[in-house]
């Protein structure tokens, strides 16, 4: 039994053996192959124990390398079979919801309001609606730049050299040298070492803040930022601290309480970003600057500034808070303004050093990724840049007016007017009990705010003046904020037009409030 | 001069230039007497031969802006190339062409001419990656090896060596690094190497030729110097497919009419006070441009995709992505917090068993059924040129009833014989795709992108995606030139109806009228969607300029994917597509062909992609074609492939191999095979 057996195993014995001398020959014939076996025979002889356990973490390791990189549910042990015919049976069954919810009754009102200009915006639009001449309290137009003659004579020029689309992304063949003359004209009127032109205002913060901003990265930012750093934030994956609105207390409790918990983990250097704006999209707070770059210095963050607001309207010659404060913009590590509100042409900028333009220009995905801008929207910011540069009076007149219609409202009586009074755009509310603008939801009945203030923008309306709400995406944003007109001056109207005008906005809402009482 | 002194990149000096033109195939006509005699005698030639297809260009396209294309090249700077400004065959005096030879080609030769229409006779062609033997793939893993381990070298010995380069890469001062080393490598290490290949900027109109600003590196590409000098090139890298990106003519004059009418900009969003009656007469043109209820605009592309789809999806949607898809829907998708699943570029088998895993399993955990699901596919895959393989995914959503989003950012003018995209393409209804969405920067020659649907979708999407409150409405001028583009491959209508019969008799008679799904595609636009002020000319409102251009196009891109298939190169997607990315793999050759084009004799701009925006193994060339090439343009592009290919050794594909001179001769009878 026992030699028949190792007779009819012989040959597969003596077979084994052959390709493992094989094998063995093979293994030696590999380059530097005999280190490798010294060190098994000698690691073996030390600790045979060894052996096994660096078996084991090399299959464990040639099994991960194997398995699929994306999550699967397959393997899963909920994963649960069916036959091809149960399969088909469940597909049949299954009713998807419509793709999109239709409108409320309100959101339908809210949209049918919407005002629709016809011919160019500016000062006094005229309403496609109504056919009526109206004083514009809405539009972004703070410098007066809108339907300016030497823009637009510039523009013209521009499209018969240029023609209107660009046709490619920055990086292929969709640079023209207008771009680089916009980038470097916005950079010289800053004082930075450089800057990047984004062909789209709310696009640009949401793509720098992900461009520098890393998982394991710490934020720091206000807690009613507008929607796009919220977005650029989300995407970003990183760690997120937030400090109560525009209260550099509590800035500066958040970031000694960042450095107690890194402390205390003993974790390493990350990168730390403080994120704000300048005046807020929300309300029209304004931040303090020297204040706020102090913070950031003696704790060593980095600053992002969305100055979408204040770039082109505060300041002698509108550089913004950096002006106005008397600030090195180079303090800022990115300075984030719209050239679509400040320059009136469209798209948005990053300023800052050299490093931090050039980091963008590959990892700034609405940079790469997206055509550049029309060559004559391009001439378009530059020529603002010169008027501005050369009118600082213009933005004294906007200081006027927005003087003017915060002594209005301010007498009015059931609202409240937010912001900082310096700010061009002015948000206010309806005055409620609690004086207090706490954002719980229990406070107040949000629709029924929005469907007065509508009332309001109505007769405003009627009455020849452009107002709107501030108009928000309920249910996506990070905070619900109150219901607020926005109203946005314009240097471009005369002091006493903005007087008039706001005069009928105060006559609207004591028409409609009074009607409600 | 300047180029001289740098090593790196090697770029053309002037006296090379001026060598190898002598060497030029093409006829040059140096001095403007010669050019004229050349009309002169191709006029004799014409009248004798009684050509039937010579006086096809419509007499009456006579813009008010004319320009002869000797004229217009005088005034910018160029030495080289009378090639960019002499068309191959001079104009006969009844050919009038309205626009500049650099700009946009004379071609008046009818056999020059294709429509971009699926052949159903046929099956639908799936892409086949084709592979090149196994020398190349290894070489390119080698280099990359070697690439890699030259750049940590430098980086391990600059941070200790050349600490003041690496500043922003290592802890300072109590910061952290800007960016982390890692992250940066390929930048640093791989793109840097190549960086004058990328954002060479240009000057004028990205036509048929384009200027590019002259530069040289004098510290291997850390700083680029421009000389002051720029060089015409042959343009095959914009996607100005259809050529309505132009300085001159109807397109332009009603873009300036804008600008004097509403000024440059919008001044806010559209929600607020940013809408005007342009915008909502476009969206409504947009709409009926597609066959669809309703259509939203947005100013930029990119956001297009990244603010809308946020409307559309939310928790408890799956949505299903194709890998290949853009980066653009991918941010879109994260923004939403919908759960996503992808499947294979293309591949409608692996999308049919995942969504029978999917919708059998239901959602994570929970295991409830999803809410919806919505499949997001690009009509034309921009970085592989394939083409969405769209009856059968029509066919896949009535069976799994899933809610479909195409992404047309490429595929929209370029393809169909209307122009209107995949949909007209593969002549499939566009009722039956829920949300089409797509760009003005390719086709349209403008910029920003629309999405359109049922009005109950469009609607809500005005409300609640994040473009509506936050984003800067479209300007005016922009969203002129969409409908001037928009109506000219429309036409207008009223419209007389004769015109076209009697202008294309030969060719055309078969596309003018696409009875069969007249329905589907309404047909010319009523001249109330378009603004009152807007004086086209006649070869617009009758649209027979549009559709020579779309057919111009259809000719140019299968002829250079064919004939750089017959010249041995390994070429990605479908014939159709106005783009063709030409594989090049190894990523030292990449530069090295972007260099050797740049130096010809007739330069040629191209563009190369590798890592991130492909694999690392199949970095390649992307050609773009345009309706602005003339076939002799199109030669030159495949003799300077053809030249450089051999050198660079490109040639590995496997389809049967004609010469140049071969390819060159059967043209049209290559393009009529596809």
């Amino acid at each position: 039994m026992d030699s028949s057996t190792s007779v009819a195993l012989e040959p597969l014995l003596s077979f084994l053996a052959f390709s493992l001398s094989q094998i063995e020959s093979g293994f030696y014939r590999i380059p530097g192959s005999a280190v490798v076996a010294r060190y098994v025979k000698s690691s073996h002889q030390n600790d045979p124990g060894r052996t096994i356990l660096e078996l084991i973490l090399v299959i464990f390791a040639i099994r991960t390398l194997l398995q699929s990189r994306t999550r699967t549910d397959r393997s899963g042990k909920h994963f649960i079979r069916f036959s091809e015919k149960e399969i088909d049976e469940l597909v049949d069954e299954w009713v998807p919801e419509p793709l999109v919810q239709p409108l409320s009754e309100w959101e339908q009102k809210d949209l049918n309001s919407v005002p629709v200009i016809a011919g160019p915006n500016g000062p006094k639009p005229k309403l496609l609606a109504t056919g009526k001449i109206v004083t514009n309290l809405a539009s972004f137009n703070f410098a007066g730049l809108a339907g300016n003659e030497k823009v637009k004579e510039r523009a013209l020029e521009t499209l018969q050299k240029y023609g209107l689309g660009s046709c490619g992304p920055p990086g292929f063949y969709g640079t023209i040298d207008v771009h680089l003359d916009l980038e470097r004209d916005i950079a010289e009127f800053l004082g930075t070492e450089a800057s990047i032109l984004y062909s789209q205002g709310f696009s640009t913060i949401s793509s720098v803040i992900p461009a520098f901003c890393k998982r394991g990265d710490i934020i720091v930012a206000d807690r009613s930022v507008n929607f796009a750093i919220q977005k650029g934030i989300l995407i970003s994956r990183s760690t997120v601290r937030w400090f109560d609105h525009n209260d550099l207390k509590s800035l500066e409790d958040t970031l000694i309480s960042v450095e107690k918990d890194r402390k205390k983990r003993k974790g390493p250097l990350t990168r730390r970003f403080i994120i704000t704006e300048g005046i807020f999209e929300r309300d029209g707070e304004m931040v303090d600057l020297p204040k706020l770059v102090e913070l950031k210095l003696k704790y060593k963050y980095r600053l992002i500034m969305d100055e979408s607001i204040s770039f082109g309207t505060m300041g002698r010659t509108g550089r913004g808070l950096t002006e106005l404060y008397n600030v090195p913009a180079s303090q800022i590590d990115m300075l984030v303004g719209s050239v679509a509100n400040g320059l009136c042409s469209a798209g948005g900028f990053c300023a800052g050093s050299a490093i931090v333009v050039d980091h963008q220009r590959i990892n700034g995905t609405s940079f790469v990724f997206s055509a550049s801008m029309p060559a004559l929207l391009a001439t378009s910011g530059s020529e603002a840049i010169t008027l501005l540069r050369n009118n600082p009076s213009v933005l004294l007149n906007l200081q006027d007016n927005i003087r003017a219609i915060r002594a209005v409202l301010e007498k009015t009586e059931g609202i409240t007017l937010l912001g900082h009074r310096a700010s061009p755009i002015i948000h206010f509310c309806l005055r409620t009990q609690q004086q207090s603008l706490s954002v719980t939801q229990s406070t107040y009945d949000h629709e029924a705010e929005e469907r007065i203030l509508q009332d309001i923008v109505d007769d405003s309306v009627a009455n020849g003046v452009l107002l709107t709400r501030a108009k928000h995406l309920r249910g996506q944003e990070m905070i619900e904020s109150r219901p607020t007109i926005r109203i946005a001056a314009s240097a471009a109207l005369t002091r006493k037009e903005v007087e008039k005008a706001a005069g009928v906005v105060k006559a609207s809402v004591t028409r409609i409030l009074s009607k409600r009482r | 001069m300047l180029s001289l002194m740098t090593s790196n990149p090697p770029s053309p000096s002037p006296s090379i230039f001026k060598e190898k033109e002598s060497l030029s195939q093409l006829p040059s006509m140096a001095t403007a007497a010669s050019y004229l005699s050349a009309v002169q005698q191709a006029d004799s030639c014409a009248h004798t031969h009684d050509n039937p297809h010579a006086p096809l260009t419509p007499t009456f396209s006579i813009s008010s802006s004319v320009t002869t294309s000797s004229e217009d090249s005088v005034d910018e700077d160029d030495d080289n190339n009378t090639c960019f400004v002499n068309p191959h065959t001079p104009p006969t005096s009844e050919q009038v062409f309205t626009t500049a030879h650099t700009e946009f080609g004379h071609c008046a030769n009818e056999a020059y001419r294709c429509v971009s229409k699926h052949d159903y006779t046929k099956p639908f062609q799936e892409h086949t990656i084709e592979e090149p033997p196994c020398y190349v793939h290894f070489a390119t893993y080698i280099s990359f090896l070697i690439l890699h381990m030259l750049g940590h070298l430098r980086d391990f010995f600059g941070k200790r060596f050349a600490k003041s380069h690496f500043t922003h890469l290592m802890p300072h001062n109590g910061y952290a690094p800007l960016n982390s080393s890692f992250d940066s490598f390929v930048l640093r290490r791989l793109k840097r190497r190549m960086d004058d290949c990328y954002a060479q900027p240009i000057t004028g109109i990205p036509g048929r030729t384009v200027l590019v600003l002259d530069r040289y590196s004098p510290d291997y590409n850390h700083t680029q110097i421009y000389t002051g000098g720029n060089t015409r090139a042959l343009n095959i890298s914009s996607y100005n497919y259809l050529a309505f990106s132009q300085g001159r003519g109807s397109w332009a004059d009603a873009v300036a009419e804008s600008i004097r009418r509403y000024g440059v900009s919008s001044c806010g969003t559209r929600l607020d006070s940013g809408s005007n009656d342009l915008h909502v007469s476009a969206e409504a043109l947009v709409a009926h441009f597609l066959g669809t209820e309703d259509a939203l605009v947005c100013s930029m592309g990119f956001a297009t995709n990244s603010t809308f789809i946020p409307g559309l999806a939310g928790k408890g949607t799956l949505i299903i992505s194709d890998e290949l898809n853009h980066t653009s829907m991918r941010v879109g998708i994260r923004q939403s917090g919908a759960e996503v699943r992808i499947f294979k570029h293309n591949n409608m088998s692996s999308l049919e068993s995942l969504l029978r895993e999917v919708i059998i399993q239901g959602q994570p955990k929970t295991h409830r059924a999803w809410k919806k699901i919505l499949v997001i596919v690009e009509g034309l895959y921009s970085m592989e040129g394939t083409l969405l393989n769209l009856p059968k995914i029509v066919e896949l959503k009535q069976k799994y009833k899933f809610y479909l989003y195409i992404d047309e950012a490429h595929s929209i003018g370029s393809l169909g014989s209307r122009g209107r995209g995949v949909t007209d393409y593969f002549n499939i209804p566009p009722g039956s795709i829920d949300v089409l969405m797509g760009t003005f920067s390719k086709g349209f020659g403008a910029a920003g992108g629309y999405i359109s649907g049922p009005k109950t979708l469009i609607d809500a999407l005005r409300l609640r995606s994040h473009s509506g409150p936050y984003a800067e409405a479209i300007a005016p001028s922009v969203i002129t030139q969409v409908v001037v583009s928009m109506a000219s491959i429309m036409g207008v209508a009223p419209a007389p109806q004769l015109t076209k019969s009697t202008l294309f008799p030969s060719f055309d008679s078969s596309i003018v009228a696409p009875k069969e799904s007249a329905a589907e595609f309404p047909g010319m636009a009523p001249a109330s969607m378009l603004p009152t002020w807007m004086n086209l000319c006649p070869s617009l409102t009758d649209g027979s300029e549009a559709r020579t251009r779309m057919r111009r196009l259809a000719f140019n891109c299968r002829y250079l994917h064919v004939g750089l298939k017959k010249l041995g190169f390994i070429v990605y997607g479908h014939a159709p597509s106005p783009i063709v990315p030409l594989l090049i793999f190894n990523p030292g050759k990449l530069p090295l062909f972007v260099r050797m084009m740049r130096a010809r004799p007739i330069p040629i701009a191209v563009v190369v992609v590798t890592y991130p925006a492909t694999s690392f193994e199949t970095g390649r060339v992307r050609l773009c074609p345009s309706a602005s090439h003339t076939k002799e343009d199109i030669d030159i592009v495949l003799r300077a492939c053809d030249e450089v290919g051999g050198i660079l050794d490109m040639k590995h594909g496997s389809c049967e191999r004609w010469g140049i001179d071969e390819v060159c001769e059967r043209a049209v009878e290559l393009v009529h095979s596809v």
